[in-house]
């Protein structure tokens, strides 16, 4: 009897699941992408490693040489491997590496509180030293973790194209990956800006570069329509830095495609929002002039 | 002296005779060789996430081989009523005390010296180079670490009743230690009154395990350790583990064994 009655309850549940488990799948908010394995094990925690993963590669970059949980950090914005230009400020490369102008523990680390402290300093690294030459490749296992994680986070993609495309002369694997972001963040203009570079830096094909860079002011203006004036202070400043920098683009690849019609054009659009509007009005007049002067004749 | 040699080979045969040394090596083998046959972006020259995994997983292995041989030893002994014959004379206390410290520990060096074997085979393969002066430096360190894990895990099974809390409670102090033990003094010095004092004092009373653990210097290739510093780290150790094996036997020395 109380096996009859087992079986039966058994089949309830049985029952019960197979109607209900539908209707609750369809009840879940429908995100319109499949988030893969990774996803469906780690949900939205992924994101959480996924900028673990991204300090990780900060961390390579100095070598270990990383502030903990227990120091002061700084925001994953202001990290040294988004370095976009050649720091200056940084002197020349000892033992394959750069140095910065600090004392051993002058920075996050501070001075030695006691003895035991200043000993243990010799069993951790004290030096802030940055990755040079092609050991910078160190720093792309922890990119490329942080982008499988979390496909949506677009600084993941525009930092490891920088290293590619320049210090490490992979162009290719550039492009493969920004595409791969692209595909992932449609609506990225900053993907766009650094896929424009590889085209016009790398690949020297200014014609891409700046259908690129146009698609990239495309995606930028529908941005700015959702409403620019509503962003915050910072995301607002970010936003008016990527203006700039794709009419750069536009304005290099028009120089290089000896496209003077349009170059006019552009730099009248940079003029608008360029800190330096007076260098902008002379390019401006320059052109001008070059439109006007009547075709060299040939001998 | 013979007697601890006796009890310390007994040890070690136990470690080969047991199966979680050879589960943790080959699945250890495994995952690094999985991560060696990777490639991020077609590039062949990246070493340092490799030996960054490869120096974790050793780093896990080593410890849980450690704290199991030696939280097993002397509760395995009570249990199975071996300790009896074995305390008989010849056999002290003391001698139980160091033939088990001396078999657990160098049953660990065993271990550790395959395990860095294989991950200085696996890290030449990639940099085309012989590990260097850290490489020897990061084993010996690592190796005065497991003596003191040993020595406090064996305080431990002197302590608590049951096997099991032992080991939990081990690794709970060991990986606190490593974690945070190298911070107590910054968080002291945010604190005021008696919890500022207390955290400072335990800053000062527990072993600086986190000194031993230079991974850091193997993975990004810094330059040796100078000698003197490991010295001093060895002589720390030294002391920490002797203090450690010293209070065991004065636990167990006054123990009352009972069937």
């Amino acid at each position: 009897m109380i096996r009859l009655v087992l079986a039966l309850g058994f089949t309830c549940c049985l029952t019960l699941a197979s109607v209900l488990e539908p209707r609750f799948e369809a009840l879940r908010p429908q995100s319109g992408e499949d988030s893969g394995f990774m996803g469906a094990l780690m949900g939205e925690t992924r994101q959480l490693f996924a900028t673990q993963s991204f300090i990780e590669a900060d961390v390579y970059f100095h070598s270990g040489y990383y502030p903990s949980m227990f120091d002061t950090k700084e925001a994953v914005e202001n990290l040294d491997v988004n370095v976009k230009e050649t720091d200056t400020n940084h002197v020349p490369l000892v033992n394959g590496r750069r140095h910065e102008q600090e004392e051993p523990g002058e920075a996050f680390l501070g001075p030695s509180r006691d003895w035991m402290e200043r000993f243990g300093r010799h069993f951790m690294p004290t030096e802030h030293t940055h990755l040079a030459n092609a050991k910078v490749s160190e720093i792309l296992p922890w990119l490329r973790v942080s982008a499988d994680l979390d496909p949506h986070r677009i600084q993941t993609y525009v930092t490891a194209s920088y290293w590619l495309r320049t210090t490490l002369n992979q162009a290719d694997e550039a492009e493969q990956f920004l595409r791969e972001g692209l595909r992932a963040n449609p609506d990225s203009y900053e993907i766009l800006v650094e896929l424009g570079y590889v085209f016009d830096q790398n690949k020297k094909n200014p014609r891409i570069a700046r259908n690129v860079f146009d698609t990239a002011l495309q995606k930028w203006n529908k941005q700015a329509a959702a409403g620019l004036e509503s962003l915050p202070q910072e995301k607002r400043e970010f936003m008016e830095k990527a203006k700039i920098e794709i009419l750069d683009g536009l304005v290099r690849t028009d120089e290089e495609l000896n496209d003077l019609t349009q170059l006019l054009a552009d730099l009248e659009a940079l003029k608008v929002v360029s800190p330096n509007p007076a260098g902008i009005e002379k390019s401006i007049q320059e052109t001008r002039a070059k439109l006007a002067a009547p075709p060299a004749r040939p001998n | 002296m013979n007697n601890v040699f006796a009890l310390a080979g007994v040890v070690i045969k136990e470690l080969y005779r047991r199966k979680d040394f050879y589960v943790l090596f080959v699945m250890t083998a495994l995952l690094t060789l999985l991560l060696w046959a990777m490639r991020f972006f077609d590039n062949a020259d990246i070493v340092r996430f490799l030996k960054e995994i490869c120096l974790l997983l050793i780093w896990i292995s080593t410890l849980v081989i450690a704290i199991t041989t030696a939280a097993r030893q002397i509760p395995a002994e009570r249990e199975s009523r071996t300790i009896f014959p074995l305390l008989a004379k010849p056999v002290s206390r003391w001698e139980l005390i160091a033939g088990k410290f001396a078999g657990c520990w160098l049953a660990c060096l065993v271990a550790l010296a395959v395990f860095y074997f294989f991950f200085g085979v696996i890290t030449a393969t990639r940099e085309h180079a012989w590990p260097g002066a850290i490489f020897f430096e990061a084993f010996w360190m690592h190796a005065v670490f497991l003596a003191i894990v040993v020595a406090l895990v064996l305080l431990g099974s002197v302590l608590f009743t049951a096997q099991s809390s032992n080991a939990t409670i081990s690794f709970i102090v060991v990986i606190g230690i490593l974690f945070a033990g190298g911070h107590l003094n910054k968080i002291a010095a945010g604190l005021r009154g008696i919890n500022g004092d207390i955290v400072r004092a335990l800053h000062f009373a527990i072993p600086q395990l986190q000194w031993y653990d230079i991974r850091d210097f193997v993975i990004h290739d810094w330059q040796a350790i100078g000698l003197q510093y490991i010295g001093g780290a060895t002589l720390y150790g030294a002391l920490y583990t002797g203090l450690l094996l010293g209070l065991t036997w004065l636990v167990f020395r006054h123990k009352t064994l009972t069937l």
